[in-house]
């Protein structure tokens, strides 16, 4: 019998099933400062767009101190000032639950999915709890895709600056569409839709325990939506803004849920990548306009600092992982003065693939293992940051484009070294 | 004359034949003995290898680093055909003094029994040992790559003396269990560890005030602030 992840309490407030056409939810930890604008952004939304649609928001929040479910049930909005066309049928109803089981955004999103199922949903939105840059529209193009266009999942497509979302830019996008076949820009980008369908189906597997029940679930969602042959989608969204990041954020632990997590899933999935070679263009639906970025100041020579420090003091951890010729290499990057600071692309790609295949031999302890990622990134962030120091953003996503394809083309070499397991001598 | 030949002669002799035949029956089943512990030795570290292979043994021990260690060391074989191996020295070892005890002198049963009054407390020296070296290994690894990510200078140096720090101990907890000299050794440690800390501390708070602070600073503070603090999102 599988376990039940709402308690009494909260099945009770639940409308019938059924009587519940779309879910928004919205995972929290701490966020009373802001949730109450992404409420009255996603209530806005379904009142605008989906008027005849029965409607339920829902926080699934992480034992919040500072009044976030009470800032998700207290949120008024007046309706007289969204100008609406047609008079909504239904009133939006709001939910606000603590979650169960481990704490981190993916036990969240499995209480919204169990929420989900049982109101047999046909269409679910998430969207973060820190954001500023939410608009009415996003919920319109989360859900519409799934309830007018038959879509399973929703994968958001933002404009973002130069320096922002580098783990996505460097290792997540291009490692995941080179291993599944599909450019999916933003697989981590927080905000999602998908069908009922697919929130039930990624209630039966198997990983909440693990480092998916944390910060893992988005890249697991999306790599499973595109393994499994969902059908998938891009929405334009526009620019994300959200509350200033936690200082206290460990880069190291986030690279080790993030990048573990799909290199774990490079296991799961080891019957399916090894087949697909090059890789297609999903749509891109919404509108696309310009949106100005605020600029992301970065300290380039500190994160050098940490390369050249890491080159040397942790060689020995590397010896185990890569080959001679790649740390050689590494070496030599590191000896380079800081203004030809440079990470040339088949360097940076062989390397995680070196990474990937340690974590699947267990050549280390896989934290270890991923944790020490984390100076040879910062490395390829300075070498990004000073390539592209004076191009514009179409320039910037060319580059991103050429990585994507060394990356492609790589792979055969990755694909020809990973069934070898732990040596078989005697 | 006859009583005399046989007091004097026969007797003797005939005492050295039933001993001689007594020996060399304990020595035929000692002979025995040792050839069933080769015989069931053998066996053993080959049962002992299939099924640690089959457990993926070798894949837990190249995790924690062992299997590495061991090919540092010189050795050739995976980690499962040596488990093998250290049960097949156990079972021919325990062969060899049921052999001895066999041959049922005092000096061989006195040594079979001290080594087996012995034998519990070398197998808990030599796995405190292994599990110290594996914990100081992890532990000096951990401290290694977080120092470097937090940009420490002195990374080596710390994971250094993290290792040092937890093979002393366990050298000195094994060497306890064995009861080698624990007094003598516990003094020892306690003054070295003692010395190096006082001599440290007055070092550092008199002899030489400035180059303690520069020394620290630049080996334990994290590098310089930035000027512009990094401000990226880098999900």
């Amino acid at each position: 019998m599988p376990e039940e992840i709402l308690t009494d309490q909260v099945r009770q407030q639940l409308p019938a099933a059924g009587s519940v056409d779309v879910v928004v939810g919205i995972p929290s930890y701490n966020n009373a400062r802001t949730i109450s604008h992404v409420v009255q952004a996603a209530q806005a939304g379904l009142l605008k767009y989906f008027p005849d649609r029965r409607a339920l928001i829902v926080n699934s929040d992480g034992g919040s101190k500072d009044g976030t479910r009470e800032a998700v049930l207290g949120t008024t909005m007046d309706t007289r000032a969204l100008l609406l066309v047609q008079h909504p049928l239904n009133p939006v109803h709001r939910l606000a639950t603590p979650y169960q089981g481990l704490p981190g955004k993916g036990s969240a999103f499995r209480t919204i999915f169990r929420v989900v199922e049982l109101l047999q949903a046909r269409a679910c939105a998430v969207v973060d709890a820190d954001l500023r840059s939410i608009t009415p529209e996003w919920i319109d193009l989360l859900l519409r895709p799934v309830l007018d266009l038959e879509y399973d999942y929703v994968a958001p497509y933002y404009k973002r600056h130069k320096y922002d979302g580098t783990i996505t830019n460097s290792i997540v996008y291009p490692l995941t569409r080179a291993l599944y076949g599909v450019r999916v820009r933003q697989p981590i980008g927080g905000e999602f839709g998908m069908s009922g369908r697919l929130a039930g189906h990624f209630l039966t597997r198997d990983v909440w325990h693990t480092d998916v029940a944390r910060y893992g679930i988005d890249i697991w969602m999306t790599t499973t939506a595109l393994a499994e042959a969902f059908k998938v989608c891009q929405s334009y969204l526009g620019a994300k803004i959200h509350d200033a990041k936690d200082p206290g954020s460990d880069l190291s632990a986030m690279l080790v849920q993030v990048v573990g997590s799909v290199f774990s899933l490079m296991e799961t999935y080891a019957g399916v990548w090894p087949g697909l070679d090059g890789s297609r263009p999903t749509p891109i639906l919404g509108f696309r306009f310009e949106v100005g970025l605020e600029p992301v100041p970065i300290n380039v020579g500190r994160m050098v600092g940490t390369f050249r420090q890491a080159v040397r003091d942790l060689a020995s951890v590397y010896q185990r992982v890569m080959l001679p010729a790649q740390l050689h290499e590494l070496q030599e990057c590191a000896a380079l003065p800081d203004e030809r600071f440079a990470l040339p692309d088949e360097l940076w790609v062989t390397i995680i693939y070196s990474f990937a295949l340690a974590y699947h031999r267990r050549v280390l302890d896989r934290e270890h293992l991923v944790k020490s990622v984390t100076p040879l990134y910062l490395g390829w962030v300075a070498s990004f940051a000073r390539q592209t120091e004076h191009e514009d953003a179409s320039q910037v996503e060319e580059r991103i484009e050429r990585l994507c394809l060394v990356y492609e083309h790589l792979k055969p070499t990755l694909i020809s070294q990973w069934p070898l397991g732990a040596s078989e001598k005697r | 004359m006859k009583s005399f030949w046989y007091q004097a002669i026969l007797a003797p002799l005939r005492e050295l034949g039933r001993q001689a035949l007594t020996s060399l029956s304990s020595l035929l089943g000692m002979l025995v003995l040792v050839l069933l512990g080769l015989l069931v030795g053998w066996l053993a570290k080959e049962v002992v290898y299939r099924v640690l292979r089959t457990l993926r043994f070798d894949r837990l021990c190249g995790r924690l680093g062992v299997g590495q260690e061991i090919e540092r060391m010189g050795f050739v074989h995976s980690c499962s055909y040596l488990a093998g191996q250290v049960v097949q020295g156990m079972v021919i070892l325990t062969a060899l003094l049921a052999g001895l005890n066999a041959l049922g002198t005092p000096l061989t049963r006195n040594l079979v029994e001290r080594f087996f009054l012995y034998l519990p407390h070398f197998l808990a020296a030599f796995v405190i040992l292994v599990v110290g070296i594996l914990v100081s290994r992890f532990l000096g690894r951990s401290v290694l790559i977080a120092a470097v990510n937090a940009g420490m200078p002195a990374a080596r140096l710390l994971a250094g003396l993290t290792r040092f720090f937890i093979v002393v101990l366990t050298v000195v907890a094994a060497l306890d269990e064995l009861g080698i000299s624990r007094t003598t050794i516990i003094v020892t440690f306690a003054i070295l560890f003692g010395g190096v800390v006082t001599t440290g501390a007055i070092a550092f708070g008199l002899g030489g005030r400035d180059l303690a602070r520069e020394l620290l600073q630049s080996q334990f503070r994290p590098q310089a602030k930035p000027e512009a603090e990094d401000q990226m999102n880098h999900l």
